[in-house]
Protein backbone atom coordinates (compact mmCIF):
# COMPACT_ATOMS: atom_id res chain seq x y z
CA UNK A 1 0.00 0.00 0.00
CA UNK A 2 1.14 3.38 -1.09
CA UNK A 3 0.11 6.87 0.60
CA UNK A 4 1.12 8.58 -2.11
CA UNK A 5 -0.53 6.80 -4.98
CA UNK A 6 -4.06 6.76 -2.84
CA UNK A 7 -3.69 10.72 -2.14
CA UNK A 8 -3.61 11.16 -5.32
CA UNK A 9 -6.51 9.12 -6.46
CA UNK A 10 -8.23 10.87 -3.75
CA UNK A 11 -7.23 14.33 -5.14
CA UNK A 12 -8.86 13.31 -8.46
CA UNK A 13 -12.08 12.43 -6.79
CA UNK A 14 -12.31 15.83 -4.85
CA UNK A 15 -11.25 17.56 -7.93
CA UNK A 16 -14.22 15.56 -9.96
CA UNK A 17 -16.54 16.33 -7.29
CA UNK A 18 -15.77 20.04 -7.26
CA UNK A 19 -16.16 20.35 -11.29
CA UNK A 20 -19.16 18.31 -11.35
CA UNK A 21 -20.65 20.83 -8.72
CA UNK A 22 -22.83 18.47 -6.60
CA UNK A 23 -20.49 19.61 -3.77
CA UNK A 24 -21.77 23.00 -3.64
CA UNK A 25 -25.45 22.06 -4.47
CA UNK A 26 -24.91 19.71 -1.40
CA UNK A 27 -23.45 22.27 0.98
CA UNK A 28 -25.96 24.95 -0.16
CA UNK A 29 -28.59 22.17 0.83
CA UNK A 30 -27.34 21.34 3.68
CA UNK A 31 -26.87 25.52 4.76
CA UNK A 32 -30.60 26.37 3.46
CA UNK A 33 -32.11 23.30 5.15
CA UNK A 34 -30.01 23.72 8.31
CA UNK A 35 -30.91 27.75 8.62
CA UNK A 36 -34.38 27.03 7.66
CA UNK A 37 -34.84 24.60 10.29
CA UNK A 38 -33.15 27.05 13.24
CA UNK A 39 -35.91 29.52 12.18
CA UNK A 40 -38.68 27.23 11.92
CA UNK A 41 -37.38 26.57 15.46
CA UNK A 42 -38.73 29.60 17.25
CA UNK A 43 -42.27 29.14 15.45
CA UNK A 44 -43.66 26.94 18.18
CA UNK A 45 -42.71 30.01 20.57
CA UNK A 46 -44.77 32.44 18.49
CA UNK A 47 -41.02 34.45 17.43
CA UNK A 48 -39.35 34.94 14.31
CA UNK A 49 -35.43 34.33 14.15
CA UNK A 50 -33.10 32.78 14.55
CA UNK A 51 -33.14 29.59 17.52
CA UNK A 52 -29.77 29.27 19.52
CA UNK A 53 -27.70 26.31 19.53
CA UNK A 54 -29.86 24.10 21.52
CA UNK A 55 -32.89 23.93 18.84
CA UNK A 56 -30.67 24.50 16.13
CA UNK A 57 -28.74 20.94 17.24
CA UNK A 58 -31.91 18.85 17.74
CA UNK A 59 -33.55 20.26 14.22
CA UNK A 60 -30.33 19.34 12.34
CA UNK A 61 -30.15 15.54 13.91
CA UNK A 62 -33.53 14.64 11.78
CA UNK A 63 -32.17 16.65 9.11
CA UNK A 64 -28.27 14.65 9.29
CA UNK A 65 -30.09 11.81 9.48
CA UNK A 66 -32.55 11.52 6.56
CA UNK A 67 -30.47 13.50 4.47
CA UNK A 68 -26.84 12.62 4.86
CA UNK A 69 -27.42 8.42 4.12
CA UNK A 70 -29.23 9.82 0.79
CA UNK A 71 -26.55 11.67 -0.74
CA UNK A 72 -23.80 9.22 0.76
CA UNK A 73 -25.63 6.13 -0.73
CA UNK A 74 -25.88 7.46 -3.56
CA UNK A 75 -22.26 9.14 -4.03
CA UNK A 76 -20.60 5.86 -3.19
CA UNK A 77 -23.12 3.67 -5.25
CA UNK A 78 -22.29 5.95 -8.40
CA UNK A 79 -18.39 5.87 -7.31
CA UNK A 80 -17.07 2.86 -8.72
CA UNK A 81 -20.21 1.80 -10.84
CA UNK A 82 -20.06 4.50 -12.94
CA UNK A 83 -16.31 4.83 -13.91
CA UNK A 84 -16.88 1.06 -14.52
CA UNK A 85 -19.64 1.51 -17.16
CA UNK A 86 -18.13 4.82 -18.71
CA UNK A 87 -14.58 2.90 -19.13
CA UNK A 88 -12.98 5.32 -17.10
CA UNK A 89 -11.90 2.46 -14.40
CA UNK A 90 -10.12 0.43 -16.86
CA UNK A 91 -7.70 3.38 -18.24
CA UNK A 92 -7.05 3.85 -13.92
CA UNK A 93 -6.43 0.45 -13.44
CA UNK A 94 -4.14 0.18 -16.39
CA UNK A 95 -1.52 2.81 -14.34
CA UNK A 96 0.59 1.63 -12.36
CA UNK A 97 -1.34 1.63 -8.83
CA UNK A 98 -2.74 -1.56 -7.18
CA UNK A 99 -6.96 -2.10 -6.85
CA UNK A 100 -6.29 -1.31 -3.22
CA UNK A 101 -4.68 1.91 -4.02
CA UNK A 102 -7.64 2.65 -6.45
CA UNK A 103 -10.65 1.64 -3.94
CA UNK A 104 -8.99 3.25 -0.78
CA UNK A 105 -8.46 6.53 -2.87
CA UNK A 106 -11.63 6.33 -4.09
CA UNK A 107 -13.83 6.34 -1.18
CA UNK A 108 -11.49 8.84 0.48
CA UNK A 109 -11.78 11.03 -2.30
CA UNK A 110 -16.14 11.10 -1.62
CA UNK A 111 -15.53 10.91 2.08
CA UNK A 112 -13.25 14.14 1.79
CA UNK A 113 -15.59 15.99 -0.33
CA UNK A 114 -18.64 14.85 1.15
CA UNK A 115 -17.16 15.34 4.96
CA UNK A 116 -16.34 19.35 3.45
CA UNK A 117 -19.81 19.79 2.13
CA UNK A 118 -21.44 19.04 5.80
CA UNK A 119 -18.85 21.00 7.48
CA UNK A 120 -19.26 24.19 4.94
CA UNK A 121 -23.25 23.88 5.18
CA UNK A 122 -23.76 22.89 8.64
CA UNK A 123 -20.37 25.47 9.45
CA UNK A 124 -21.82 27.84 8.14
CA UNK A 125 -25.10 27.60 9.97
CA UNK A 126 -23.28 27.28 13.11
CA UNK A 127 -21.48 30.56 12.47
CA UNK A 128 -24.61 32.74 11.33
CA UNK A 129 -26.79 31.10 14.32
CA UNK A 130 -23.70 31.76 16.92
CA UNK A 131 -23.66 35.74 15.47
CA UNK A 132 -27.39 36.20 15.36
CA UNK A 133 -29.08 33.93 18.27
CA UNK A 134 -25.74 33.20 20.28
CA UNK A 135 -25.90 30.85 23.36
CA UNK A 136 -26.73 27.45 24.13
CA UNK A 137 -24.61 23.65 23.86
CA UNK A 138 -22.45 24.76 21.66
CA UNK A 139 -20.74 21.78 22.31
CA UNK A 140 -23.53 19.75 21.42
CA UNK A 141 -23.69 21.29 18.10
CA UNK A 142 -19.95 20.63 16.87
CA UNK A 143 -20.72 16.88 18.80
CA UNK A 144 -23.46 16.60 15.99
CA UNK A 145 -21.46 17.70 12.95
CA UNK A 146 -18.62 15.14 13.84
CA UNK A 147 -21.85 12.50 14.57
CA UNK A 148 -23.02 13.53 11.35
CA UNK A 149 -19.16 12.90 9.48
CA UNK A 150 -19.72 9.56 11.01
CA UNK A 151 -22.68 8.23 9.74
CA UNK A 152 -21.71 9.82 6.27
CA UNK A 153 -18.25 7.74 6.37
CA UNK A 154 -20.40 4.69 7.14
CA UNK A 155 -23.41 5.20 4.16
CA UNK A 156 -20.76 6.05 2.16
CA UNK A 157 -19.22 2.68 2.49
CA UNK A 158 -22.59 0.75 2.13
CA UNK A 159 -23.15 2.79 -0.81
CA UNK A 160 -19.65 1.81 -1.92
CA UNK A 161 -20.20 -2.11 -1.43
CA UNK A 162 -23.56 -1.50 -3.26
CA UNK A 163 -21.44 0.17 -6.36
CA UNK A 164 -18.81 -3.01 -6.72
CA UNK A 165 -21.93 -5.30 -5.89
CA UNK A 166 -23.81 -3.95 -8.70
CA UNK A 167 -21.57 -2.82 -10.88
CA UNK A 168 -23.85 -0.55 -13.35
CA UNK A 169 -25.45 3.06 -12.42
CA UNK A 170 -29.25 2.08 -13.00
CA UNK A 171 -29.28 -1.05 -10.53
CA UNK A 172 -26.97 1.20 -7.95
CA UNK A 173 -29.49 3.75 -7.90
CA UNK A 174 -32.64 2.03 -7.29
CA UNK A 175 -30.36 -0.96 -4.44
CA UNK A 176 -29.08 2.66 -3.06
CA UNK A 177 -32.66 4.31 -2.42
CA UNK A 178 -33.54 1.04 -1.43
CA UNK A 179 -31.15 0.57 1.29
CA UNK A 180 -32.13 4.42 2.48
CA UNK A 181 -35.36 3.61 2.91
CA UNK A 182 -34.74 0.69 4.54
CA UNK A 183 -32.48 2.08 6.90
CA UNK A 184 -35.02 5.59 7.14
CA UNK A 185 -38.44 3.62 7.42
CA UNK A 186 -38.99 0.24 7.23
CA UNK A 187 -36.16 -0.67 9.71
CA UNK A 188 -38.41 1.04 12.59
CA UNK A 189 -41.56 -0.60 11.32
CA UNK A 190 -40.03 -3.89 10.96
CA UNK A 191 -38.46 -3.48 14.46
CA UNK A 192 -42.03 -2.63 15.57
CA UNK A 193 -43.83 -5.48 13.60
CA UNK A 194 -41.31 -7.92 15.15
CA UNK A 195 -41.64 -6.95 18.40
CA UNK A 196 -45.10 -7.15 18.52
CA UNK A 197 -45.13 -11.00 16.28
CA UNK A 198 -42.20 -12.19 18.15
CA UNK A 199 -42.43 -10.56 21.46
CA UNK A 200 -39.41 -9.41 21.62
CA UNK A 201 -37.32 -8.84 24.63
CA UNK A 202 -35.66 -5.19 25.27
CA UNK A 203 -32.05 -6.79 25.05
CA UNK A 204 -33.45 -7.80 21.32
CA UNK A 205 -34.92 -4.43 20.31
CA UNK A 206 -31.78 -3.13 21.00
CA UNK A 207 -29.55 -5.70 19.01
CA UNK A 208 -31.85 -4.73 15.82
CA UNK A 209 -31.71 -1.22 16.70
CA UNK A 210 -27.11 -1.93 16.22
CA UNK A 211 -27.68 -3.11 13.38
CA UNK A 212 -29.01 0.18 11.60
CA UNK A 213 -26.21 3.10 11.41
CA UNK A 214 -29.61 5.66 11.39
CA UNK A 215 -30.71 4.37 14.83
CA UNK A 216 -26.66 4.03 16.55
CA UNK A 217 -26.49 7.63 15.51
CA UNK A 218 -29.93 9.06 16.26
CA UNK A 219 -29.30 7.56 20.01
CA UNK A 220 -25.99 8.71 20.22
CA UNK A 221 -26.95 12.26 18.99
CA UNK A 222 -30.48 12.11 21.49
CA UNK A 223 -28.05 11.29 24.41
CA UNK A 224 -25.64 14.39 23.20
CA UNK A 225 -28.67 16.32 23.06
CA UNK A 226 -30.04 15.56 26.70
CA UNK A 227 -29.37 13.59 29.23
CA UNK A 228 -33.47 12.77 30.06
CA UNK A 229 -34.39 9.34 29.59
CA UNK A 230 -37.59 9.70 28.22
CA UNK A 231 -36.54 11.38 24.95
CA UNK A 232 -34.06 8.45 24.36
CA UNK A 233 -37.02 5.83 23.78
CA UNK A 234 -37.04 2.14 25.17
CA UNK A 235 -33.81 1.18 23.36
CA UNK A 236 -31.83 4.36 24.42
CA UNK A 237 -33.19 3.13 27.97
CA UNK A 238 -32.21 -0.22 28.09
CA UNK A 239 -28.87 0.86 26.32
CA UNK A 240 -28.58 3.10 29.20
CA UNK A 241 -29.36 1.03 31.61
CA UNK A 242 -27.24 -1.85 30.71
CA UNK A 243 -23.74 0.01 29.69
CA UNK A 244 -24.40 3.32 31.63
CA UNK A 245 -23.47 7.00 29.78
CA UNK A 246 -20.23 6.18 28.60
CA UNK A 247 -20.64 2.31 27.99
CA UNK A 248 -23.00 3.22 25.68
CA UNK A 249 -21.24 6.07 24.51
CA UNK A 250 -18.66 4.03 23.31
CA UNK A 251 -20.33 0.80 22.58
CA UNK A 252 -22.81 3.07 19.80
CA UNK A 253 -19.45 4.27 18.36
CA UNK A 254 -18.11 1.47 18.09
CA UNK A 255 -20.30 -0.06 16.37
CA UNK A 256 -20.89 2.60 14.04
CA UNK A 257 -17.00 2.68 13.54
CA UNK A 258 -18.00 -1.14 12.50
CA UNK A 259 -20.26 -0.09 10.23
CA UNK A 260 -18.68 2.11 8.17
CA UNK A 261 -15.32 -0.74 8.13
CA UNK A 262 -17.36 -3.41 7.05
CA UNK A 263 -18.97 -3.02 4.17
CA UNK A 264 -16.18 -1.37 3.11
CA UNK A 265 -13.89 -4.15 3.35
CA UNK A 266 -16.54 -6.61 2.06
CA UNK A 267 -16.71 -4.26 -0.76
CA UNK A 268 -13.04 -4.44 -1.40
CA UNK A 269 -12.71 -8.25 -1.56
CA UNK A 270 -15.39 -8.13 -4.24
CA UNK A 271 -13.58 -5.65 -6.16
CA UNK A 272 -10.37 -7.13 -6.06
CA UNK A 273 -11.75 -9.94 -8.24
CA UNK A 274 -14.13 -7.43 -10.12
CA UNK A 275 -13.85 -7.64 -13.99
CA UNK A 276 -12.78 -4.38 -15.44
CA UNK A 277 -14.03 -4.33 -18.90
CA UNK B 1 9.55 -9.98 -23.68
CA UNK B 2 5.71 -11.21 -22.94
CA UNK B 3 4.69 -14.66 -22.26
CA UNK B 4 1.35 -15.59 -21.52
CA UNK B 5 0.76 -19.28 -21.00
CA UNK B 6 -2.54 -20.96 -20.90
CA UNK B 7 -4.54 -17.80 -20.58
CA UNK B 8 -7.98 -19.22 -19.67
CA UNK B 9 -11.31 -16.94 -19.25
CA UNK B 10 -14.42 -17.35 -17.62
CA UNK B 11 -16.88 -14.22 -17.70
CA UNK B 12 -20.56 -14.61 -16.44
CA UNK B 13 -20.47 -18.26 -17.01
CA UNK B 14 -19.15 -18.00 -20.89
CA UNK B 15 -15.86 -18.74 -21.96
CA UNK B 16 -13.91 -16.08 -23.29
CA UNK B 17 -10.64 -17.61 -23.50
CA UNK B 18 -9.20 -21.20 -24.16
CA UNK B 19 -5.81 -22.38 -23.22
CA UNK B 20 -3.88 -19.45 -25.01
CA UNK B 21 -0.68 -19.32 -25.18
CA UNK B 22 2.12 -17.04 -26.84
CA UNK B 23 4.92 -15.34 -26.47
CA UNK B 24 5.62 -11.57 -27.98
CA UNK B 25 9.75 -10.83 -28.37
CA UNK B 26 11.45 -7.65 -27.24
CA UNK B 27 10.70 -5.30 -30.15
CA UNK B 28 8.67 -7.08 -31.67
CA UNK B 29 4.90 -5.97 -33.37
CA UNK B 30 2.33 -8.32 -33.24
CA UNK B 31 -1.02 -8.12 -34.11
CA UNK B 32 -4.00 -10.02 -32.88
CA UNK B 33 -6.59 -10.95 -35.10
CA UNK B 34 -9.82 -12.50 -35.38
CA UNK B 35 -13.60 -12.24 -35.19
CA UNK B 36 -15.59 -10.39 -33.08
CA UNK B 37 -15.81 -11.74 -29.82
CA UNK B 38 -12.68 -14.06 -30.50
CA UNK B 39 -10.69 -12.70 -27.59
CA UNK B 40 -8.53 -9.88 -28.99
CA UNK B 41 -9.54 -7.38 -26.42
CA UNK B 42 -9.50 -10.21 -23.44
CA UNK B 43 -6.05 -10.91 -23.92
CA UNK B 44 -5.08 -7.59 -23.81
CA UNK B 45 -7.26 -7.24 -20.48
CA UNK B 46 -5.75 -10.00 -19.32
CA UNK B 47 -1.92 -8.85 -19.73
CA UNK B 48 -2.81 -5.78 -17.79
CA UNK B 49 -4.65 -7.37 -14.65
CA UNK B 50 -7.91 -5.75 -15.60
CA UNK B 51 -9.69 -9.24 -15.45
CA UNK B 52 -9.60 -12.45 -13.48
CA UNK B 53 -8.38 -15.21 -15.29
CA UNK B 54 -6.63 -18.55 -14.84
CA UNK B 55 -2.73 -19.23 -15.99
CA UNK B 56 0.16 -17.15 -16.12
CA UNK B 57 1.45 -13.80 -17.74
CA UNK B 58 5.15 -12.28 -17.54
CA UNK B 59 6.30 -9.29 -18.92
CA UNK B 60 9.98 -8.65 -18.57
CA UNK B 61 10.12 -11.33 -15.98
CA UNK B 62 7.22 -10.02 -13.83
CA UNK B 63 4.59 -11.75 -13.08
CA UNK B 64 0.86 -9.84 -13.96
CA UNK B 65 -0.79 -11.37 -11.11
CA UNK B 66 1.80 -11.29 -8.20
CA UNK B 67 3.16 -7.64 -9.39
CA UNK B 68 1.21 -5.69 -11.27
CA UNK B 69 2.84 -2.44 -10.03
CA UNK B 70 5.97 -3.89 -12.07
CA UNK B 71 3.87 -5.29 -15.11
CA UNK B 72 1.98 -1.94 -15.33
CA UNK B 73 4.54 0.08 -15.40
CA UNK B 74 6.25 -1.51 -18.17
CA UNK B 75 2.81 -1.34 -20.61
CA UNK B 76 0.81 1.57 -21.77
CA UNK B 77 -2.67 0.44 -23.01
CA UNK B 78 -4.82 2.77 -25.73
CA UNK B 79 -8.45 0.86 -25.54
CA UNK B 80 -11.16 0.59 -28.07
CA UNK B 81 -13.44 3.39 -26.73
CA UNK B 82 -11.36 5.47 -24.03
CA UNK B 83 -12.64 7.77 -21.31
CA UNK B 84 -11.45 9.67 -18.77
CA UNK B 85 -13.96 11.13 -16.70
CA UNK B 86 -14.52 14.81 -16.59
CA UNK B 87 -11.17 16.20 -16.48
CA UNK B 88 -9.39 18.52 -19.08
CA UNK B 89 -6.86 17.20 -21.38
CA UNK B 90 -4.07 18.45 -19.73
CA UNK B 91 -4.84 17.52 -16.22
CA UNK B 92 -5.86 13.69 -17.44
CA UNK B 93 -2.30 13.81 -18.47
CA UNK B 94 -1.46 15.62 -15.42
CA UNK B 95 -2.57 12.76 -13.51
CA UNK B 96 -0.88 10.32 -15.26
CA UNK B 97 2.61 12.28 -15.33
CA UNK B 98 2.48 12.49 -11.39
CA UNK B 99 1.39 9.01 -10.87
CA UNK B 100 4.39 7.17 -13.01
CA UNK B 101 6.71 10.15 -12.39
CA UNK B 102 6.63 11.48 -15.39
CA UNK B 103 8.12 15.76 -15.74
CA UNK B 104 5.15 17.43 -16.26
CA UNK B 105 6.93 19.52 -18.54
CA UNK B 106 6.50 16.73 -20.87
CA UNK B 107 2.66 17.01 -21.43
CA UNK B 108 2.38 20.27 -23.94
CA UNK B 109 4.95 18.72 -26.33
CA UNK B 110 2.91 15.18 -26.31
CA UNK B 111 -0.04 16.91 -26.71
CA UNK B 112 1.65 18.77 -30.15
CA UNK B 113 2.21 15.29 -30.72
CA UNK B 114 -1.07 13.90 -31.19
CA UNK B 115 -3.12 17.33 -32.34
CA UNK B 116 -4.61 18.46 -28.93
CA UNK B 117 -2.25 21.50 -27.81
CA UNK B 118 -5.59 23.50 -28.99
CA UNK B 119 -7.86 21.51 -26.83
CA UNK B 120 -5.68 20.59 -23.94
CA UNK B 121 -8.12 23.15 -21.68
CA UNK B 122 -10.84 21.81 -22.42
CA UNK B 123 -13.21 18.91 -20.75
CA UNK B 124 -12.66 15.59 -22.38
CA UNK B 125 -15.86 14.68 -21.93
CA UNK B 126 -17.05 17.18 -24.77
CA UNK B 127 -14.19 15.60 -27.10
CA UNK B 128 -15.15 13.30 -30.12
CA UNK B 129 -14.41 9.47 -30.32
CA UNK B 130 -11.32 10.49 -32.43
CA UNK B 131 -10.32 13.09 -29.82
CA UNK B 132 -10.59 10.79 -26.88
CA UNK B 133 -8.51 8.12 -29.07
CA UNK B 134 -5.91 10.65 -29.69
CA UNK B 135 -5.28 11.41 -26.15
CA UNK B 136 -5.44 7.73 -24.96
CA UNK B 137 -2.43 7.86 -27.77
CA UNK B 138 -1.30 10.75 -25.85
CA UNK B 139 -1.28 9.12 -22.48
CA UNK B 140 0.88 5.83 -23.80
CA UNK B 141 3.39 8.50 -25.34
CA UNK B 142 3.78 10.46 -22.18
CA UNK B 143 4.66 6.88 -20.34
CA UNK B 144 7.01 6.47 -23.30
CA UNK B 145 6.54 2.74 -21.74
CA UNK B 146 8.95 -0.18 -23.57
CA UNK B 147 5.43 -2.04 -23.79
CA UNK B 148 2.24 -0.78 -25.65
CA UNK B 149 -0.99 -2.42 -26.07
CA UNK B 150 -3.17 -0.99 -28.86
CA UNK B 151 -6.75 -2.26 -29.03
CA UNK B 152 -8.16 -1.30 -32.49
CA UNK B 153 -6.56 1.95 -31.56
CA UNK B 154 -7.19 3.86 -35.26
CA UNK B 155 -11.10 3.06 -34.63
CA UNK B 156 -12.40 5.98 -34.28
CA UNK B 157 -10.14 8.04 -36.20
CA UNK B 158 -10.27 10.25 -39.00
CA UNK B 159 -8.25 10.08 -42.53
CA UNK B 160 -5.28 12.78 -40.72
CA UNK B 161 -5.85 11.56 -37.54
CA UNK B 162 -4.68 7.65 -38.35
CA UNK B 163 -1.94 8.80 -40.66
CA UNK B 164 -0.61 10.32 -37.53
CA UNK B 165 -1.07 7.32 -35.22
CA UNK B 166 0.60 5.47 -38.42
CA UNK B 167 3.59 7.78 -37.69
CA UNK B 168 3.63 7.60 -34.49
CA UNK B 169 3.67 3.60 -33.84
CA UNK B 170 6.27 3.70 -36.59
CA UNK B 171 8.79 5.44 -34.82
CA UNK B 172 7.54 3.37 -31.49
CA UNK B 173 8.70 0.19 -33.31
CA UNK B 174 11.80 1.92 -34.60
CA UNK B 175 12.64 2.70 -31.25
CA UNK B 176 12.35 -0.51 -30.00
CA UNK B 177 9.18 -0.42 -28.58
CA UNK B 178 7.27 -4.12 -28.12
CA UNK B 179 3.82 -3.36 -29.66
CA UNK B 180 0.55 -6.02 -29.03
CA UNK B 181 -1.94 -4.42 -31.59
CA UNK B 182 -5.64 -5.95 -31.66
CA UNK B 183 -7.04 -4.89 -35.09
CA UNK B 184 -9.48 -5.81 -37.66
CA UNK B 185 -8.03 -3.43 -40.23
CA UNK B 186 -5.15 -5.12 -42.79
CA UNK B 187 -3.63 -2.15 -43.74
CA UNK B 188 -2.93 -1.31 -40.20
CA UNK B 189 -1.93 -5.02 -39.25
CA UNK B 190 0.54 -4.87 -42.34
CA UNK B 191 1.76 -1.61 -42.01
CA UNK B 192 2.65 -2.26 -38.31
CA UNK B 193 3.30 -5.41 -37.40
CA UNK B 194 5.87 -8.47 -37.70
CA UNK B 195 3.48 -11.29 -36.83
CA UNK B 196 -0.24 -12.29 -36.96
CA UNK B 197 -1.85 -14.25 -33.82
CA UNK B 198 -4.85 -15.69 -35.26
CA UNK B 199 -8.04 -15.26 -32.53
CA UNK B 200 -11.24 -17.50 -32.81
CA UNK B 201 -14.29 -18.36 -30.17
CA UNK B 202 -11.12 -17.66 -27.52
CA UNK B 203 -8.53 -19.98 -29.19
CA UNK B 204 -5.24 -19.14 -30.78
CA UNK B 205 -5.84 -21.08 -34.40
CA UNK B 206 -2.68 -19.82 -36.16
CA UNK B 207 0.21 -17.76 -36.23
CA UNK B 208 0.84 -16.52 -39.15
CA UNK B 209 4.28 -15.57 -40.97
CA UNK B 210 4.75 -12.59 -42.73
CA UNK B 211 4.33 -13.46 -46.17
CA UNK B 212 0.60 -14.45 -45.50
CA UNK B 213 -0.17 -12.06 -43.18
CA UNK B 214 -2.55 -9.98 -44.98
CA UNK B 215 -4.51 -12.46 -46.82
CA UNK B 216 -5.84 -14.30 -43.71
CA UNK B 217 -6.10 -11.32 -42.13
CA UNK B 218 -8.69 -9.89 -44.52
CA UNK B 219 -10.22 -13.63 -44.22
CA UNK B 220 -10.70 -14.12 -40.49
CA UNK B 221 -12.00 -10.30 -40.89
CA UNK B 222 -14.48 -11.11 -43.30
CA UNK B 223 -15.65 -13.75 -41.35
CA UNK B 224 -16.23 -12.03 -38.55
CA UNK B 225 -18.49 -9.52 -40.76
CA UNK B 226 -20.54 -12.47 -41.32
CA UNK B 227 -21.28 -13.51 -37.78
Amino acid sequence: MRLREITLVAAREVRDALRSRWFVLAAGCFLALSLGLSMLGLAGAQRSGLAGFDRTTASLLNLALLFVPLLTLSLGGLGIAGELEDGSLAMLLSQPITRFEAYAGKYLGLLATVSASILVGFGATGVIVGVSAGGGNVRGFVTLVALTLLLGAATLSIGTLLSVALRTRARVIGAAFAVWLLLVYVSDLGTIGLTIARNLGPAQIFILALLNPMQQARVLGTLTLSQRLDVLGPVGIFGLDQFGMVGLTVLLLSVLVATAAAPLACGYVLFRRTPVT
Amino acid sequence: MIIATDLCLRLDERSILDHVSFTVARGESVALVGPNGSGKTSILRCLLGLVPFEGCVLVHGHDAVRDPIAVRTLLSYVPQKAAFGDAPAAEVLAFVATLRRIDRARIPETLRAVGLEAHANERVRTFSGGMQQRLSLALALLADTPVLLLDEPSASLDHEGQQMFFDIVARLRKRGHTLVLASHRPEEVECLTDRVLHLDRGRMVGDAAPASKVARVIALSARGERR
